[in-house]
């Protein structure tokens, strides 16, 4: 990684630490008085960190998705430019206290390896960073379903309850968490259906059937099977609500087990 | 000067005390000219509302209640008021009660909206009386600023306390937007039509209205202008609407577990929100285990008002902060504006020294040339702009600080200024 890169994702890192504070000061004192530094600061350290991916970009002569460090650095920033999307149409600040979390966390592991040279493991072509890219960005949109699929399940407890406590004020409305979740889901299924078209050509043009039996390529179709069987279920059956809930917490629960397995490139590259 | 509040509200006073006391926005008006008729008093604001009556004054130390207990009796002879009745604050603590007042803390139901306006209302009557100037002018300025922080800062006014107002802040946490939703109301009943109402003003467009006699349900669909539906037709209507309002007199449930899961079906599991008013109720409590519906009796309306209300106080601690940080500001902000004559004075004393200096030696400076008269009047100038830089700036610090050792007073005696 670069160096003057490295030093933008850590300046980021300090910035998203703020939103760390903001989450666990919402969680033990249920209060927000921080929110709007945080957000300020998350804005910030988010135009760093995209300043520090194409400082990387540059530097390398490609996406910087080599490395597992520069995947979760990458993630981070979708996920990021997701909440902020989703923040500045919906203004629901409670979305936050699960975002800013995984976003710092992330950055964390993407800043940890230092500088690093560009020309150590020039692995993959220009067109499989997009594949990756593509990835990423349909788990931040996944990421984003799961978290409204949480607040849903935790905000539907509360009105089934109906003694009205914290989350019954901080959270958003059922409806809106279900449009905002329907609407990352449909993001996340496209996206992941393109990169997965664009793998699959690439790697069977170069290694022929084999990499089928790859276990991180079938995770992967696991997961985009549960994507195609969450957004035939709600346009077809009308899943939502709980059922809908749970579907997209397990879908970003597949999503993430495949990212857990997959250290940056798959098995079959290496032969 | 000193700024005093003597006031009366539902604390300290019972309703029959209150009612002979509220002033008309006349006689209010006439109450505040009365007050700054007299010397001690330069200005004045009355604000009268059911649960409060209070004298907002700027004026001589201990001048306010004197003069409020003199105009109370005159105006209303006879009325005996108690001891206890009144409390005065002045200073910080008036200061602090109207900012309160104004940010509803001090209303009976806490959070509620009406104290602002009526705050404003008293505020445009004794401007258009001419009984308030630049110092209450500053005060109600803040406190509508600080009323307006609290209610964007916190959630003191956000969440309903009355019980027709809590199905329609529970429809808006099922739905979000309320805009284009659908209401059906079975039966009839004052509570259920008061909540049908403020579901319209909150956007539900359509309304339908069913009774067993379908003559009552197009009574009260004119009253409403909503559509009246035969009651056999309920099922049906169950399958297209969002909220349903049930207020019948049936002696059992008219809508069973059994007939919601196959409501829910039809609906393709979009959710619906039914609130029971009846006792005894019409839908059945286990209703609400099902996915996406959701089931309110009239316990479970009056439990979420009573939970909402414990939350308004919970956020009225946050408010309170919000009230004491802007006393501080405000107080120093006026500290530091009272020390705006003292600098002006001041300046006009050294600016007399300079010139009575400048025409004793005028024959001796009248040979000078133009050029040489600008360089001595630029030196004099000078000289005293830098005397004076300290003495203006103690001016203005002991004026914003009230625990300084050396007051304006002092500074002022020092330099001879009166």
């Amino acid at each position: 990684m670069d160096t003057y890169g490295i030093a933008l994702l850590r300046a980021a890192l300090v910035l998203y630490s703020l939103g760390l504070l903001d989450s666990l000061y919402t969680v033990v004192k249920q209060q927000r008085q921080l929110f709007r530094p945080a957000l300020y600061a998350f804005v910030a350290g988010a135009f760093l960190h995209l300043l520090s991916l194409a400082l990387d970009s540059w530097h390398s002569g490609r996406l910087p998705v080599q490395t597992l460090q520069q995947l979760s650095s990458m993630a981070a920033f979708f996920m990021t430019a997701a909440f902020l999307a989703a923040y500045a149409r919906f203004k629901y600040d409670s979305l936050a206290v699960f975002v800013f979390p995984p976003v710092f966390l992330l950055t964390l592991a993407g800043a940890l390896g230092g500088a690093a040279p560009s020309a150590s493991r020039p692995l993959l072509q220009w067109w499989i960073s997009i594949h990756a890219g593509l990835f990423l960005l349909g788990y931040a949109a996944l990421f984003l379903t799961c978290v409204t699929g949480l607040m849903y399940l935790i905000q539907e407890r509360e009105l089934k309850a109906k003694r009205p406590r914290a989350f019954y004020y901080r959270l958003p409305p059922l409806g809106k968490l279900d449009e905002i979740g329907h609407r990352a889901l449909a993001g996340a299924f496209a996206l992941i259906t393109l990169g997965l078209i664009a793998a699959s050509i690439w790697a069977f043009a170069k290694w022929g059937p084999n990499w089928v039996v790859d276990p991180t390529i079938a995770l992967a179709f696991l997961t985009w099977g549960i994507l195609f069987v969450m957004v035939l279920g709600r346009l077809a059956a009308g899943w939502r609500g709980r059922k809908g809930a749970y579907l997209s917490i397990a879908g970003f629960g597949c999503a993430a087990l495949t990212w857990v397995v997959n250290s940056g490139a798959h098995t079959f590259m290496g032969r | 000067m000193n700024i005093q509040l003597v006031g009366m509200s539902h604390r300290t006073a019972p309703v029959e005390v209150r009612e002979r006391l509220a002033l008309s926005d006349e006689a209010a008006g006439e109450m505040a000219r009365t007050l700054v008729r007299s010397d001690a008093i330069h200005e004045a604001l009355v604000l009268s509302t059911c649960n409060r009556v209070e004298f907002l004054a700027s004026a001589q130390r201990e001048a306010l209640r004197p003069e409020v207990d003199r105009c109370v009796r005159t105006s209303l002879a006879g009325l005996d008021l108690g001891a206890d009745a009144f409390y005065s604050y002045d200073g910080r603590g008036a200061v602090r009660h109207v900012f309160r007042v104004a940010s509803s803390l001090d209303s009976m139901v806490i959070g509620e909206p009406q104290i602002l306006g009526q705050v404003k209302d008293a505020y445009q009557r004794a401007k258009d009386a001419g009984t308030v100037g630049s110092s209450l002018d500053r005060i109600v300025a803040h406190a509508v600023h600080v009323a307006r922080r609290v209610r964007n800062e916190t959630e003191i006014g956000k969440m309903a306390v009355s019980v027709s107002y809590v199905a329609v802040e529970l429809a808006r946490k099922i739905f979000g937007d309320l805009e284009g939703l659908s209401v059906l109301l079975i039966g009839a009943g004052e509570m259920a039509e008061a909540a049908a109402q403020h579901l319209r003003g909150a956007g539900a467009t359509h309304l339908h209205v069913t009774n067993r006699t379908f003559a009552s349900a197009q009574r009260v669909a004119s009253a409403f202008r909503a559509e009246a539906v035969e009651f056999n037709q309920l099922l049906e209507m169950l399958q297209h609407v969002d909220i349903v309002l049930s207020s019948t007199g049936a002696p059992g449930y008219i809508l069973t577990k059994r007939t919601a899961l196959g409501v829910i079906a039809a609906r393709r599991n979009r959710p619906i929100f039914l609130v029971d008013i009846a006792v005894p109720r019409d839908i059945d409590p286990e209703i609400n285990q099902v996915d996406n519906m959701f089931v309110y009796d009239i316990d479970d309306l009056q439990q979420v008002a009573a939970a909402n209300m414990k939350h308004r106080r919970h956020e009225a601690e946050a408010a309170e902060r919000i009230v004491e940080a802007e006393v501080e500001t405000i107080l120093h902000r006026m500290r530091a504006h009272s020390a705006a004559p003292a600098i002006q004075a001041l300046n006009e004393r050294f600016e007399e020294i300079r010139r009575g200096e400048l025409e004793r030696y005028g024959s001796k400076l009248h040979g000078l040339s133009a050029e040489q008269r600008a360089a001595v009047e630029a030196v004099t100038h000078g000289i005293l702009n830098k005397v004076a830089h300290h003495p203006i700036r103690e001016v203005k610090r002991c004026a914003a600080d009230p625990r300084a050792k050396v007051t304006v007073e002092d500074i002022q005696r020092i330099f001879g200024i009166d």
